[in-house]
Formats: structure tokens, sequence, C-alpha cells
């Protein structure tokens, strides 16, 4: 995070992300709104990393956030919102994977191993090292059956999978009942219609620490970053207040859908605002003509210098302007309108012109 | 997903000719080497690349590559957030400190604290010394750190070793083993969401014939 000091000592912090930030505007402002609360933000977050890689500093995140209920109706939304919303902005064969921010932790602690063994099986089941972690529970005098357990749920996939896992012993904390929690979300995803794009990731936590419930990461083939993720924290808005309120959602980190985009090869559409240079010797009349093309809904610079009319011409170009329009001391004569693409210029009245463009008049 | 598996080897060094062996014992068999970038393989669902051991990780990391063959200190340098998938055995080696045999320094304890240390790794010489309370000033060298000591450069290096013949060579002795290294193969997190089935039948053939 970047940190720094106010005037009178106090320490400030530029925003890392907007999860924090939103939950204490509805503590301390929007406490007496009805729930479910549903808001969304597009924001700029800054982030210090020390690390080589992804040395970017300020990211533009888009998310939402769905508070004062915890159903798997809830989740549902959250995740097929976040689909979709990929999906409009153009991108193909999304998907989603989803684990649990405690699950793991319980069953780390089922294990009886001490504070270094859990950190060394914790990286051996995120990097997905299958040799060493059957070598290290071995070692570790795993019995069969919670060998057998963490096995399977590294290699499950499909929910349907791992609802044919049983977690419920009282060794296990409160494992078995975050599973079946988390396989709630099965049938409220079906009804969605994305069932398919869902898989259960049990390395799964995300770094953030607020989250208590489902975790999840969204990604497309071809691009080897995720584009956003969230969860459930159902403990965070009581740090900011009394208020005791459950809570999940998303975010998206804009920059990486663009990448994606790319990767995907899709077709940015191209700006439509027409752009018009208005020049005329009469100063009065270009700006009636330029305020006639704004009301049209059509963008229109003045020209401000007292260049020659094939210089006015070039500056246009140059500048990207669709059109040059050289106006007469009246609008009641038709004016020259040239166009840069095609270097072809003509005469028209200046509402004709502005119809034939897609202008509104009236 | 209807593109072929993308694999980076080493293009030189040590742990080239081990990768392309581990890839040859699999089945995997690189096809036009000398003329192209990414090379065709015998496996049509398989290309590979050759690129610096040293930037593979970062190739992973990005996703410029599914699968990358490099070492787990080459992983931690480039702090790429991978999957190690499997230690390959080969490129065994350790990131040593050294200094030369005629100082007066036999262990980190000894290090004063203005000392210089050369060396390629130096994200992680940076955390080692932070870690032990040393402040030491880090110069970044691409190869050949062991000179540095016998032209003035630095006092101490840290670098590879895995015979202890350069180290010798360069009359220079070790005073402290940061890390155990091998060679990994690393793979891109999304790749392997994208590509599990195939990557799951290669690391079973690695497996069964290692």
């Amino acid at each position: 995070m970047f940190k720094f000091q106010d005037f009178d000592g106090k320490i400030l912090a530029l925003r890392a992300e907007m999860t924090a930030p939103v939950a204490r505007i509805i503590s301390t402002k929007l406490s007496s709104m009805p729930t479910p609360i549903r808001l969304f933000y597009v924001c700029k977050v800054f982030r210090y990393g020390q690390s080589y890689v992804e040395r970017e500093r300020e990211f533009w995140q888009a998310g939402v956030e769905l508070v004062g209920n915890n159903s798997s109706e809830a989740d549902g939304e959250i995740l097929a919102l976040l689909v979709s919303s990929l999906r409009k902005l153009g991108l193909k064969e999304v998907r989603l994977d989803i684990g649990h921010a405690s699950l793991m932790k319980d069953l780390l602690k089922a294990t009886a191993l001490d504070e270094e063994k859990r950190d060394t099986l914790r990286s051996l089941l995120a990097n997905r090292d299958q040799a060493r972690l059957e070598k290290f529970m071995e070692q570790n005098n795993f019995n069969s059956k919670l060998r057998e357990t963490l096995l399977q749920l590294t290699l499950c996939r499909r929910l349907d999978e791992v609802s044919s896992l049983s977690l419920d012993s009282p060794k296990y904390g409160k494992a078995g009942e975050h599973l079946r929690k988390l396989l709630k979300i099965k049938d409220v995803l079906a009804d969605y219609g994305i069932e398919n794009l869902v898989f259960f990731d049990f390395s799964l936590t995300r770094k953030i620490e607020y989250y208590t419930g489902m975790v999840f990461e969204v990604s497309v083939p071809n691009f080897g970053l995720p584009l956003g993720g969230g969860g459930r924290y159902d403990h965070l808005m009581e740090k900011f207040g009394k208020l005791k309120l459950p809570a999940i959602g998303f975010a998206l980190e804009i920059e990486k859908c663009l990448q994606a985009l790319t990767a995907q090869c899709f077709q940015f559409p191209e700006k439509t605002q027409t752009k018009i240079l208005v020049a005329s010797k009469s100063r009065k009349t270009a700006i009636e003509a330029v305020d006639i093309i704004r009301d049209a809904g059509v963008a229109a610079l003045l020209n401000v210098t007292k260049n020659a009319k094939n210089k006015t011409i070039e500056y246009a170009k140059l500048a990207g302007m669709d059109y040059a329009v050289f106006v007469e001391s009246s609008l009641e004569k038709p004016v020259t309108v040239y166009e840069s693409r095609s270097n072809v210029s003509k005469r028209a009245m200046l509402k004709t012109f502005l119809q034939q463009i897609g202008g509104k008049t009236e | 997903m209807n593109r072929k598996i993308r694999i980076a080897i080493p293009n030189k060094g040590r742990l080239k000719e081990p990768s392309v062996k581990m890839l040859q014992n699999i089945g995997i068999e690189i096809l036009e080497e000398e003329r192209t970038y990414v090379c065709k393989t015998s496996d049509p669902r398989f290309e590979v690349i050759f690129a610096r051991a040293f930037d593979v990780p970062v190739y992973i990391h990005y996703g410029a590559v599914d699968l990358g063959v490099t070492g787990y200190d080459l992983i931690l340098e480039r702090e790429a957030e991978v999957y190690d998938l499997l230690d390959l055995g080969f490129g065994k080696c350790q990131l040593v400190v050294a200094v030369p045999e005629n100082s007066a320094i036999d262990s980190v304890n000894d290090i004063p604290s203005v000392a210089r240390v050369a060396t390629e790794f130096t994200n992680i010489s940076r955390k080692y010394f932070e870690n032990i309370g040393k402040q030491v000033e880090i110069l970044g060298v691409r190869g050949t750190a062991e000179l540095a000591p016998a032209i003035g450069l630095a006092q101490i290096i840290v670098d590879i070793s895995s015979s202890g013949e350069t180290l010798r060579k360069n009359n220079l002795k070790v005073i402290a083993t940061i890390l155990d290294s091998t060679c990994r193969l690393a793979c891109n997190k999304i790749a392997y969401r994208t590509f599990e089935k195939e990557i799951a039948e290669l690391l079973a053939k690695i497996k069964q014939d290692g």
C-alpha cells in the first residue's frame, strides 16, 4: 500500500481496493437503507508491489457489492453478474473457479502439524505439486482418510464430484459445514444456466484476509492472469460501526480485461463521434454555426486562427476532425464542407449537411 | 481450447540438454529447432520455445507460455506466481554466499556493514540479507559474479554452485547456503485450468519415466 503522513502526523493511505471503503460508507452513511443493498463502483485503486513482475501502480477497478444477505441466491446473483459482465464486454469462454476461504484453514488444523509444517503443506497444495504432497503426507504419518480427502479435494473440479466427498468428521472442525454451504450454490447456478462455467478449486483462497466464505476468480483461456474475483465477507461491516451485515462482491481489473480482449482478437469498435472544425471570416456566424452543430449532438470546434483555407484543412486532418466547414457571412447561404477522409469538398446548407451525417435537427 | 500448449525450455547452459531429453523420453520430439522461434514437436498438441532460463518464470507468469522448465532458484528470484508442478530432479545446485579464500570473513556474522554483494540474484539476496539483519549494498550483475571480488567490485558474491568448481577456480570459499534448488516443471495458473487433462497426462508420463 502507498502510505504517507498528513501534516498533523496522521498516516494516510491510497486505497488499494474498494470493498473496505464501500463497507465503511454503508455502515456510516447508508445504515438506514433497506437491505439487501446493491452498490457498484468504477474507481482507480493504487497498489505498491515490490515484485519484479506486474510493476503497475495505478489500476482501474469495476466492482459490485451485495450487502445484507447471505443466501445462496445472493452468491449466485453475484457470480451470474460477473459472467454476464464479461460476456457483455465481448469476452469468450469465461470461466469461474470457486473455493472457500476457511475450508483449507480448518483442514490444516485437523492435521495437527506445527505452524511451519502447515505452511509447507499449504504451499504444496497451492503449487499443485502432487508428488511432493504425497511424500509429505507419508512422512508426516497422515492417516489414510485424511490423505485421501486432501488428494481428492485437490483433484475435484466439478461441483458434482465435490458433493460426493464427506468432511463431516468432528476432527475436521467446520470443514464439512463450509463445504455443504459452498455446494448449495450448485442449484442456483443451474437456474442461471452457468453451472458449466463454474469449477471447484480447493487451493483457491485469495490473499485478502476479510473473506469468510466462498471466494472466486474469473479467467479466460489465452490470457494468463485472472481478470478479477471476489468473495463473501460476513464480518467486515461491523469493523466500521455497530452494523452487522453479511456481504459478497467482486471486482474486475479493467486493464487486464482489455488485455484479455486483445488476446482474444476482439475488434474494438471505432469511436463514432463525428468532429467538425468550423471556420469563417465572420466570427458571429461561426459561433452561431458551432452552436447549431453542438445542439445536433455533433462535436464542433471553432477555428481561432486566421490561417488560409488550405492550412485550416490540413490542421483539421491532422487533428482528427472528420470535416472542416467554411461558413459565409450568413447561415442563409450554403456552407462549404470539406471531408478529411475523402479529400472531397461540397456545398450544402448547414442543416441539410447535419441531417446527412445523422445529427439531430428539429 | 483450440491451440497448442506452449512449453518453454532453457536455450543454453546446463539445463538445456536434460530438458530436451526429458521431453524426448515422454515422446515429445522437437522438430526444426535451428530455423524457427516456435518449434513444432512430434506431438501435435505441444510446441516448444527456447528461452533464457532466467526469463522462463516471467513467461509463465504472464501466460506467454503455458509450461516451462526452469530452476526453483529462478522462480523465486523472478517472484513469479506460477504452479511449481514437479521437481524434475536434474539441475541440482545451491545458491551460496561466497568470499575470497583469504578473506577474514568466515561466516555471514563477520560481514561488515558496508559490504558490497555482487550477484545475478538481487531479489533473493536482498531478502536474505534483510532477514539476517545485515545491511549490505546489492550490485546486480549479469553473469560472472565470481569475478567481482578479484577486480574489487565487491567483497562478497551470491551465486549458484553445483560442483563448487567455478568457486574454487576463482579462489572463493562458501560462507553460507541460501537455498537448494533443482529444475522444476512450472505452469501458468490459468493455463492449468484450461489444459488440466493434457498437463495431468504429461506429469504422469514424466513421473513414470523418471
